[in-house]
């Protein structure tokens, strides 16, 4: 419910144009671009993903210390992440700041403000706004037969897992952020929308937040045929964290020895990888549906 | 008036009128009382087990006497494997809690002390903090590295409280608590320093841990954690009458010929045992130490012989029941515990603050 304002707002390109240099973000905030930027700062891993991808890495010249992907962002000049260095930023001359909401502390946005620079926030970041937010910064950069073409490219990917996905028989999904507590994605959450897309179920689907702590009694009734694992260097769930779940022998998912791996950025970054994560989770839910002819495109 | 409230402070103080008569009637009612906690609150979870799942598989237990997973069916691994476990870890954790906030209480003569106070606790929170942000999940010798760590933690804060309060040889309360409000600090800052540089899905996994939840242990980790509490129980116990000489004052228990340095330093060192346990077992569970012998001690008089134990299993059942609470409240999803035993304990305290502080020691 939420979502659906700020995607009339930003999925209408007419009002964008009503001045073609001023753009709103997803808190509403109006911000007037004079020029095209060419110093961008990005706050979160996703942003950084999507500006590479659409070939505006070069003008990236600031990005938090957990963007590695593409390789080159690691080369920027880095800030921290929630707790951005304001002496670091404003040294770096940007005029234009990319940051997600969540991590991001009023007093900053004020000082930001106070100091002239731009400053784009992404409140919302579910597979639609994936869409849009590349569409926005492809107007913003000048960018946008680039965006638009990098926006189809995901968007056939997608239809193409949904159509490799949709006759199969759906698979019931545990995502395990944390064992203990044990802590998953809930409705509301971009993961939980992946998971659906690939053809999953999600088994938090009754819980009413996005990232719930779930009852272990509620995972051993809904009986998950999948444990999936987030993995990685800085995040994810060690080895013999997920060999600990092995103890719940009644699961589907134990009986069959389907304790699955992840990439964990593939899944927290709502960016440009999207359809390259669907592709892995479609792997993992459906194997034997996998050799279909839209692999050899 | 002024001499039955003298009467009633006498009373309250000494816990004269202890008869054995008394101590084994009120022990009984309480033992009762748990148990019916206990069944109480396994009838309540996330999901609803039938009764007659919960029969056949005690039955099948204890006629083949395995618990093994694949025989039991949904229900019984529900109710055996996690409920069951969970609400024994959470009477074990709340008595434990309680019984070392009355030793505290008692030997530093404070009634804001708990087990929080000396910052053990935030010692073994630190090492599990670490331990997280490592990655270390391998297990050695069966033992999962995090309590582990987290024990360590508590012990390296408690031998470091030891250094900075002790002076010439004796611990003097003012020194300690001191001590214990500026390591407290440190500790937190340092939670914090990790948590602030954690990749973010991982520090919410470790907040979701400091604030306290009870996990449902295999049942061969109940059964050293039982038996670890019923050791220290033991030890506790055998020093009751001590606690009660101590909470008249140093000078007096000295004069009655009482090692008070040596008596003190045993306690403290086993009150930071059990902290360092429970705290690396369940993370960080606030005011079950600091509100329940309170609670207890206005009912039934400040007598440690009856104090200790009738804490102890209050603070199981107010653990027990916050969280029954905790899990049950927003099902499927759970709520740490210790924000349920914080809002229900904090304004009671509050309570007592106010308009009860003439029964406070």
């Amino acid at each position: 419910m939420k979502r659906r304002q700020q995607g009339i707002l930003t999925g209408m390109p007419f009002m964008a144009h009503v001045s073609s240099r001023s753009f709103v973000d997803d808190a509403g905030r109006r911000i007037y671009l004079a020029k095209t930027p060419s110093r961008i700062i990005s706050l979160a891993p996703s942003v950084t993903e999507m500006l590479f991808a659409i070939g505006a890495g070069a003008q990236v010249v600031g990005v938090t210390q957990f963007c590695d992907y593409p390789p080159e962002a690691t080369q920027r000049a880095k800030l921290g992440y929630g707790n951005p260095n304001i002496e670091t930023l404003v040294a770096l001359q940007p005029d234009l700041i990319v940051a997600p909401q969540e991590f991001l502390k009023p007093d900053l946005i004020g000082k930001l403000e106070q100091l002239k620079i731009p400053v784009f926030i992404l409140a919302d970041r579910m597979v639609e706004d994936v869409f849009s937010h590349i569409q926005t910064f492809g107007r913003m950069l000048d960018l946008s037969t680039e965006a638009t073409a990098l926006g189809m490219d995901l968007r056939q990917q997608i239809a193409r897992i949904k159509t490799r996905t949709q006759g199969a028989a759906p698979v019931r999904v545990l995502y395990v952020l944390n064992s203990e507590p044990l802590i998953t994605v809930g409705p509301g959450s971009y993961i939980d929308q992946l998971i659906g897309l690939a053809g999953g179920i999600n088994v938090a689907v009754k819980s009413a937040t996005a990232y719930p702590r779930l009852s272990m009694e509620v995972v051993l009734q809904e009986n998950p045929d999948i444990l999936l694992f987030p993995v990685g260097t800085a995040e994810g769930i060690s080895e013999s964290e997920q060999q600990a779940w092995r103890k719940w022998s009644t699961l589907t998912a134990v009986k069959r020895n389907n304790l699955r791996q992840i990439p964990a950025d593939l899944l927290n970054r709502p960016g440009p990888r999207i359809g390259k994560a669907l592709e892995l989770l479609a792997d993992l839910f459906h194997p034997s549906a996998t050799s279909l002819p839209s692999e050899n495109h | 008036m002024q001499n039955s409230q003298e009467v009633r402070a006498q009373w309250h103080r000494t816990g004269a009128m202890l008869t054995r008569r008394r101590w084994s009637l009120v022990l009984t009612g309480l033992l009762f009382a748990s148990a019916a906690v206990l069944v109480l609150c396994s009838q309540f979870g996330a999901v609803s087990v039938q009764l007659a799942d919960v029969l056949a598989a005690l039955w099948h237990v204890l006629t083949t006497g395995s618990l093994d997973a694949s025989s039991l069916g949904t229900g019984g691994v529900i109710f055996l494997q996690v409920r069951l476990p969970r609400i024994l870890m959470g009477f074990l954790v709340g008595g434990a809690l309680a019984a070392v906030g009355v030793t505290l209480q008692a030997l530093l003569r404070n009634p804001l002390a708990d087990p929080y106070v000396l910052g053990v606790s935030s010692g073994a929170a630190l090492g599990a903090s670490l331990a997280m942000l490592l990655g270390i999940g391998t297990t050695v010798l069966l033992l999962p590295l995090l309590p582990l760590f987290g024990f360590i933690g508590g012990l390296f804060a408690l031998m470091l409280i030891y250094r900075l309060a002790q002076s010439q040889g004796r611990l003097p309360i003012h020194s300690l608590l001191l001590a214990g409000v500026i390591l407290n600090a440190i500790l937190t800052a340092l939670i914090m320093f990790i948590t602030s540089i954690m990749e973010p899905n991982r520090s919410a996994g470790l907040m979701a841990w400091l604030m306290g939840s009870l996990i449902a242990p295999g049942y061969p980790a109940l059964a050293v954690i039982v038996i670890y509490v019923a050791f220290v129980s033991a030890v506790l116990m055998h020093k009751a009458q001590v606690l009660n000489v101590l909470t008249q004052g140093e000078e007096t228990a000295q004069s009655l010929g009482i090692d008070t340095e040596r008596v003190k330093k045993q306690l403290y060192v086993l009150t930071a045992l059990v902290t360092g346990a429970v705290v690396s077992v369940s993370g960080m569970i606030g005011f079950v130490g600091m509100v329940v012998p309170h609670a207890v001690r206005m009912m039934i008089g400040s007598d440690h012989r009856l104090l200790l134990p009738a804490s102890a299993m209050v603070g199981g059942m107010f653990l027990v029941v916050s969280d029954t609470i905790a899990r049950t409240i927003f099902a499927p999803a759970e709520i740490p515990v210790g924000i349920v035993t914080a809002l229900a304990g904090g304004p009671f305290f509050l309570y007592l603050l106010l308009w009860r502080k003439d029964r406070m020691i």
